[in-house]
């Protein structure tokens, strides 16, 4: 089991959080005239890269924040966490 | 008693004042507590214990812990029988039952026997190369016959009557394993202040303690292990535990354990849970696992009998058991002798047969001081002996060591044998550490640290008792000292040991001239010398594949005692060195694990929790039918006197139209979302314009994924200016609510809201029919209901008896509706209240079916049609979508798919005969009878029986359905046979304009 | 080549099985091949079976990173169906069991397909109602499918929780009958045998460094054994498909997952069918050696680990208990896990590529391994022919734009979410 330190709580288990995919990838601005294929890269493509991942997780079962990780998707060690304000 | 196998010595851990009966096989038998039953039935003179899987040969003991791959039998009886435990691994209880595994009709006599008889027809792989004619006998009496003869055990078929539980710890340091240096680092860590957990597999602590002639300090190691046990036992900051095994090292430091509590219990407290599992993570794991001995490969080797010598040697000094009284001790290496010299002690000479041309280890000579025969530079070429080893055939090696001089038989009754050692490094490797190979050792030892992982002593290739001592003394001080900064440091007591000399590189002896026995590596998978050849031969030469082809290691033991044996032959075939072979993937569990004690307490009806409502009790004495929706339980239906579901369903459903009945909605999902930027928020995430919603009025809104696809629906309720109430569908309130939060988190953290599930807050009654006004103004008679002041989609704040109510006008069921929200504690209460006033009015309370059958009729969609898969268009809903704003998911819906006029839409569907009810999951053809592959037009998602035309009527999703109204179609049901033939309507089948709801 | 048979076996064992031949070569890479085939496991052994096989191309090279069928082909629980809903996939997956009908006898190597019958169990009426749309679809796309009641299952598997204190009751199921399990590795095997005899060089050991691209168009491959030269390469790398993509610059619908799968040590048959658990994730068949294969969903979190975590483990045995509560005094012998390809709709890609000659077959996510007949036969014709099969032409990159995504399950894009 992960373990998983939320920015606001502290060191937890894995099974208080969500996973939320991919942080980098970035919703286009409401009312923005987005090309279909950026629209269709925020929606379905990923860089899914083995190593480093920058990646959201939702503390469900704690403080309902989420934050954002940087995690090994080959060792799944967590290098860091951090706010959604503050930089990984 | 009849037992002759017990050594003269009483220095054991046997209470010989205890006697304890067990059967085996139906025949009875006595122990003494302390006892395994491997070491009892050794006592009673019992070897032949099971068959082995593919040929069925007969095996007895091999080791005495966990490493045994032979002696796997069958526990106990009826509910708690158990396949496939270790021999070696049960503690005996008064009254055990025990029986042999994989034979039949006995242990003794085998059918399955014949596999070894034929074995030459069924090398590795063979069943690769045939079984494949006729094609049908593969299914029809090949396989049929192989799962027979497969299998170990028999697995119970009635519910596990045992308790199981988990238990989460923390701590600074776990330390696995209680030998010398397990003990010494528990010892440093602990009293260098660090919160300590000592785990130990076995009932007895001290690992090679209890068995070596060492000393510690001016003690025994014996004494030592006992006194440093008492003493960690007295400190507060130790956990110490017996009976543990740490079975898995997985990411994040976490490790897992499981205590077998109560299996050594005769009739333990109820209390007891029968094993425990335990979550442990530590800031350090120390890794004091030891070795297990290597066998030595020749012919005949699996024979009952046949021990690996620090087992024999065990079974003498802890459970005071002779394995033999005319032993062969075969070695490679000096451990063995120690096997020797303890059967010396107990009046049996052994005959010591050594790879080795000589050695001067200090165990060496004192076998040669005490007299014993030793033949070095000789081996064991074969042994005789179907059911117990009688004699073995022992020669002396030529130069090369590839053929025997000459061939001599020697009798004995049991074969002592050591290849040598295997550090236990499955825990390192399984925390990611990269092994590496120690040439001087021939074996593969923990490499760099991967997370908090440190081996020590034999687990870390130290095989001396100075070592280890060091060892475990220094990395216990060294990681607390990195947790506590206590800086207390515990002095390293001196120790005495033999001294050793190296072993033999040396583990398959040559074959005898002109035959050819099979030389065992795997014992529980009977796999044998020639079928790595025979793998290589084929070009299975990655290690991996030799596995997986002969099946090397892959039985329960998990090759404990075989896959470095295997390695160091295949790396003999390809004349390569270890490393360059490498080796396969050490995976949790370390030793089987019982399924029951990973899943601890969510079993039956704690599989998942339950969730009730308020009025839970009130629908029990209201002769209810359940369902689960998700984990809710909600009224189905209540069926009164001889009343079918459908009956029951239909009285409900009429009157609502009729009268007026009342449904428990509090499952649905509930949101407040409160700030400024609510109203911006909400027009964001529904499809709908929501930012001129007056106060006091709901409006229904669509909510989409960024895909395009439905997610979500349900009534948002502005009850000020910046406060808004959602409500959710059952299914979906969690994830709409973390849906929420992402997007206010944190795509538009700008946005001032805050959103609150409320679900559990709020205990929910639907009133509808036409009468409910009537009733709700009985009820409320302070409330104005007129549709001026009360209209549809209104909201009135109001009391009932001092508590608080709000009152929405929503309809789901079509007719003029309410929905009364009280705080759940006066849930039950208003919910009889409104029965009591309601009962002038024909009141009678709806279930999920009910108001299923209103909704379906209305053209409502729900879940069945919120399949995931579903755009707006394809629901009706296009008229939900704002042109004039942007939303979740909006650009999705400009695809050209999604966009195409011939995608499937919502559509009403009436059997021709208006009689035959339309089955859900029926799928809409143009021709029942035209040939496969029938094109689909669209399917049946939702049917009724209308109360209000008294016919079947059905909503689903219809090719181009919008032009199709009028047409006849076909609902088949090919499962059942079921064609129908029907016309496609309106899916607004009551009430198309919606009036009801408003007058 | 020798053949397999029963008569092979005997005279074999007379002279102590020294006369078997390899089963395939270790040759060493040739400069030049017509198509190179990235990945040995069962998809690209498949494939190159099937481009010599099919279209008498015979020229062609496997490359492999590590040892052939060490991926998802060894991993895998083993299990085939085409109990799909979709027309695209249950015509795709259907050709695959007919495939798999005749397979041992076709690759000459006994690959045990056994249709025990795949049941998935159905805990509401409503949840029935949903499978009967499932199965109603598969009659009519002229695959077997049938659908039981409570006491038709519980004679199937009587030793199911069909008791008063269980959580989630089975109210009935739907079956295939011509669902089952075949054994992972020798099909891997025995397609690597094929494939070699009819000429194609299976290359292990041999790491795909690069790719050399000119004017659009592939003209070779960099290997950690040289460079080899090609006109035409097929990517079969599920699990690390995003790896080599990035390589030639291309962005896929794609996340890797781990799955793990656990057994039971063996004990005497008792389970025939493969069941399906439809209030929680887990499916279990027990294999012709006697142990429990089972598993359950996703770790939950983008790896490209080979290994789990407990807990997801303890979530699927305990859906395990809750369908055969008779199982808690099994042990669990050994779990391990595997590198999905996750699709963002959950159905594979087979398709061209914006470079010429180069071509994808990934996206495989949980159910890859009862596609490899159907996946090598499609794929073989889409290098041969230059353009998809009928049957792999829904499974195509374009979806992802146009909006002909095949979503069985309905979920949408965040593949972690069961």
């Amino acid at each position: 089991m992960l373990e998983i330190k939320c920015p606001y709580c502290g060191k937890r288990s894995q099974n208080e959080f969500a996973y939320g995919g991919d942080a980098t990838v970035k919703r286009p601005n409401l009312g923005d005239e987005v090309s279909t294929k950026e629209w269709d890269n925020f929606v379905y493509f990923r860089d899914n890269p083995r190593g480093k991942h920058t990646e959201y997780w939702h503390h469900v079962a704690g403080c309902r924040q989420w934050f954002k990780a940087s995690r090994d998707t080959a060792t799944h060690e967590i290098f860091n966490t951090a706010s959604l304000e503050e930089e990984l | 008693m009849s037992e002759t196998f017990r050594t003269i010595s009483e220095n054991n851990t046997l209470d010989k004042s205890k006697v304890i009966n067990f059967t085996f096989n139906g025949d009875s038998f006595q122990g003494y507590e302390g006892d395994t039953l491997a070491s009892a039935l050794i006592a009673n003179g019992v070897h032949l214990v099971g068959r082995s899987f593919k040929y069925h040969r007969p095996r007895g003991f091999l080791g005495v812990g966990v490493e045994e791959p032979n002696a796997m039998v069958q526990l106990h009886e009826g509910d708690k029988s158990e396949p496939n435990i270790m021999a070696t691994e049960v503690e005996i209880t008064e009254g055990l039952k025990a029986k042999s595994q994989n034979c039949w009709p006995s242990v003794k006599f085998d059918i399955g026997e014949i596999n070894n008889v034929l074995k030459r027809f069924f090398p590795a792989g063979f069943y690769y190369k045939t079984f494949m004619w006729p094609k049908s006998f593969w299914m029809k009496v090949y396989e049929p016959i192989i799962r027979r003869a497969a299998g170990m055990g028999v697995a119970p078929i009635k519910p596990d009557p045992d308790r199981y539980e988990h238990n989460y710890e923390h701590c600074d340091v776990l330390v696995v394993g209680s030998g010398p240096s397990g003990l010494a680092s528990a010892l440093a860590a602990a009293n260098n202040g660090a919160r300590v957990i000592l785990a130990e597999d076995k009932a007895h602590f001290g690992g090679s303690l209890l068995t070596d002639n060492v000393t510690i300090g001016n003690k025994s190691g014996k004494e030592w292990a006992d006194e440093t046990i008492s003493y960690l036992k007295s400190l507060p900051n130790v956990i110490v535990k017996n009976r543990s095994q740490v079975f898995g090292y997985y990411d994040h430091n976490m490790t897992v354990m499981f205590e077998r509590v109560s299996d050594h219990i005769h009739n333990p407290e109820k209390y007891m849970p029968r094993q425990r599992l335990h979550y442990i993570r530590a800031g350090e794991v120390i890794i004091s696992t030891g070795s297990i001995e290597r066998p030595l490969s020749f012919g005949n080797n699996d024979r009952p009998g046949i021990f690996l010598a620090s087992a024999a040697n065990e079974y003498m000094k802890v459970y005071g058991t002779l394995v033999g009284k005319k032993p062969i001790i075969f070695t490679n290496n000096d451990s063995a002798y120690k096997a020797a010299i303890e059967f010396h002690k107990n009046n049996i000479k052994s005959l010591i047969i050594d790879t080795r041309p000589s050695s001067d280890g200090e165990l060496v000579k004192e076998a040669q001081s005490l007299g014993l025969d030793i033949k070095f530079n000789s081996g064991i070429a074969d042994v005789k002996g179907r059911l117990k080893v009688t004699s073995a055939i022992i020669g002396k090696f030529n130069s090369d060591k590839e053929s025997y001089t000459s061939l001599e038989e020697f009798d004995c009754d049991c074969i002592c044998m050591s290849g040598g050692w295997t550090p236990t490094v499955h825990l390192s490797s399984q925390a990611g550490n990269k092994l590496k190979f120690d040439e001087s050792l021939d074996a593969f030892v923990p490499n760099n640290k991967r997370q908090k992982e440190t081996a020590v002593g034999a687990a870390n290739g130290s095989f001396t008792l100075n070592q280890s001592l060091a060892e475990g003394f220094q990395v216990g001080f060294d990681l607390s000292n990195s947790i506590t900064s206590n800086n207390k440091n515990t002095s390293v007591p001196t120790s005495n040991e033999p001294s050793f000399q190296a072993h033999d590189k040396f583990w398959c002896m040559p074959l005898p001239q002109g035959k050819n026995p099979s030389r065992f590596i795997d014992f529980q998978n009977d796999v044998a010398v020639s079928d790595i050849e025979l793998a290589f031969r084929e070009g299975f030469r990655s290690i991996e594949h030799v596995k997986r082809y002969t099946t090397l290691g892959m039985a329960g033991d998990q090759g404990k005692t075989s896959n470095l044996n295997g390695l160091q032959h295949v790396s003999n075939i390809q004349k390569k060195i270890v490393p360059e072979v490498g080796h396969t993937t050490f995976r949790p569990p370390y030793t089987p694990v019982t399924i029951g004690t990973i899943v601890g307490r969510e079993v039956g009806n704690h599989f998942q929790p339950t969730r009730k409502t308020p009025t839970h009790e009130w629908h029990i004495e209201n002769n209810v039918v359940f369902t689960n929706a998700g984990l809710w339980l909600r009224p189905r239906y209540y069926p009164r006197g001889s009343e079918t579901m459908s009956d029951a369903v239909n009285r409900e459903a009429l009157n609502v139209r009729k009268n007026v009945g009342i449904c428990d909605v509090t499952s649905l999902g509930k949101i407040d979302i409160k700030g400024p930027d609510a109203a911006e928020l909400l027009n964001r995430v529904y499809t709908n314009a929501w930012m001129k919603l007056p106060i006091g009025k709901a409006r229904y809104g669509v909510m989409l994924r960024e895909d395009g696809m439905v997610f979500d629906d349900g009534t948002t309720t502005r009850l000020s200016e910046n406060h808004f109430h959602m409500t959710t569908t059952t299914a979906q309130a969690a994830n709409v609510l973390s849906h929420l939060e992402f997007y206010l988190q944190v795509v538009w953290p700008e946005l001032k809201v805050n959103v609150l599930s409320t679900t559990e807050q709020w205990s929910g009654a639907a009133i509808a029919g036409p009468k409910s006004r009537d009733l709700m103004q009985k009820l409320f008679p302070k409330v104005d209901f007129s549709t001026e002041n009360f209209p549809f989609m209104g909201l009135v704040e109001t009391e009932f008896e001092g508590i608080h109510a709000k009152l929405y006008r929503i309809s789901f069921s079509g007719e003029l509706a309410y929905e009364v929200n009280v705080e759940s504690n006066h849930g039950l209460f208003m919910w009889n209240e409104i029965m009591k006033a309601g009962e002038e009015f024909g009141i009678q309370p709806y279930g999920t079916e009910a108001l299923a059958t209103l909704r379906i009729e209305m053209g409502h969609v729900s879940g069945p049609e919120l399949d995931g898969r579903a755009v707006p268009y394809d629901l009706g809903l296009q008229g939900m979508v704002s042109q004039k704003k942007d939303f979740i998911g909006k650009r999705s819906l400009e695809k050209d798919a999604f966009v195409n006029p011939l995608r499937q839409t919502l559509v009403g569907l009436v059997p021709v005969d208006k009689k035959t009810k339309i089955p859900e999951g029926a799928h809409l053809v143009e021709n029942d009878k035209a040939s496969l592959p029938n094109p689909k037009l669209g399917h049946v998602s939702s049917s009724c029986w209308s109360v209000e035309y008294n016919n079947p009527f059905s909503i689903g999703v219809l090719k181009d359905g919008k032009n199709k109204i009028g047409q006849q179609l076909f609902a088949v049901y090919p499962l059942k046979d079921i064609s129908i033939p029907v016309e496609v309507v309106s899916s607004h089948y009551v009430d198309p304009k919606g009036e009801r709801v408003r007058v | 080549m020798q053949n397999y048979s029963i008569f092979s076996l005997v005279k074999n064992a007379f002279s102590n099985h020294q006369d078997w031949e390899v089963a395939w070569k270790d040759p060493e890479p040739k400069k030049e091949y017509d198509v190179i085939i990235i990945g040995g496991g069962g998809h690209g052994l498949a494939t190159a079976y099937y481009l010599a096989k099919e279209h008498g191309i015979t020229n062609v090279a496997i490359l492999e990173k590590g040892w052939i069928g060490g991926g998802n082909v060894g991993r895998n629980t083993t299990i085939l169906r085409s109990n799909y809903m979709f027309d695209a996939n249950a015509h795709f997956y259907e050709l695959g069991m007919k495939m798999w009908e005749d397979l041992s006898q076709e690759l000459n190597y006994n690959v045990m397909y056994s249709s025990r019958g795949i049941i998935n169990l159905a805990h509401t009426d409503g949840q029935l109602n949903a499978y009967a749309r499932r199965g109603n679809s598969m009659r009519l796309n002229g695959i077997d499918a049938i659908l039981l009641n409570r006491e038709e299952v519980k004679k199937m598997i009587p030793f199911a929780d069909f008791s008063d204190t269980c959580r989630f009751p089975i109210v009935g199921a739907l079956m295939q009958p011509r669902g089952g399990t075949a054994r992972h590795d020798a099909v891997a095997w025995g397609y690597a045998r094929q494939a070699d005899s009819m000429g194609v060089d299976i290359i292990q050991n041999c790491e795909v460094t690069g790719f050399d691209v000119e004017n659009g168009k592939i003209s070779g491959v960099r290997t950690s054994r040289g460079e080899i030269k090609t006109k035409k390469v097929g990517l079969c790398v599920a699990g690390s498909t995003t790896l080599l993509a990035d390589k030639l610059n291309m962005r896929l619908p794609i996340e890797a997952h781990v799955l793990q799968a656990c057994v039971s040590e063996p004990v005497k048959p008792l389970l025939h069918n493969v069941v399906t658990f439809g209030a929680g994730h887990f499916y279990c068949s027990q294999s012709d050696k006697g142990e429990m294969v089972m598993g359950g969903d996703l770790d939950g979190y983008n790896s490209y680990a080979q290994r789990g975590n407990l807990p997801m483990i303890q979530h699927v045995l305990s859906g395990g208990l809750a369908v055969f509560p008779n199982f808690s005094r099994l042990k669990m012998l050994r779990s391990w896990g595997g590198i999905m390809d996750m699709s963002m709709d959950g159905t594979p890609i087979i398709d061209k590529t914006h470079i010429d000659g180069v071509y994808l077959n990934c996206g495989w996510c949980y159910g890859g391994f009862k596609a490899t007949p159907s996946s090598g036969f499609v794929f073989a014709h889409t290098i041969a022919k230059d353009e998809p099969h009928e049957l792999n032409q829904p499974f195509n990159l374009d979806r992802f734009h146009t909006g002909n995504i095949i979503d069985e399950k309905g979920v949408g894009p965040k593949p972690w979410i069961g």
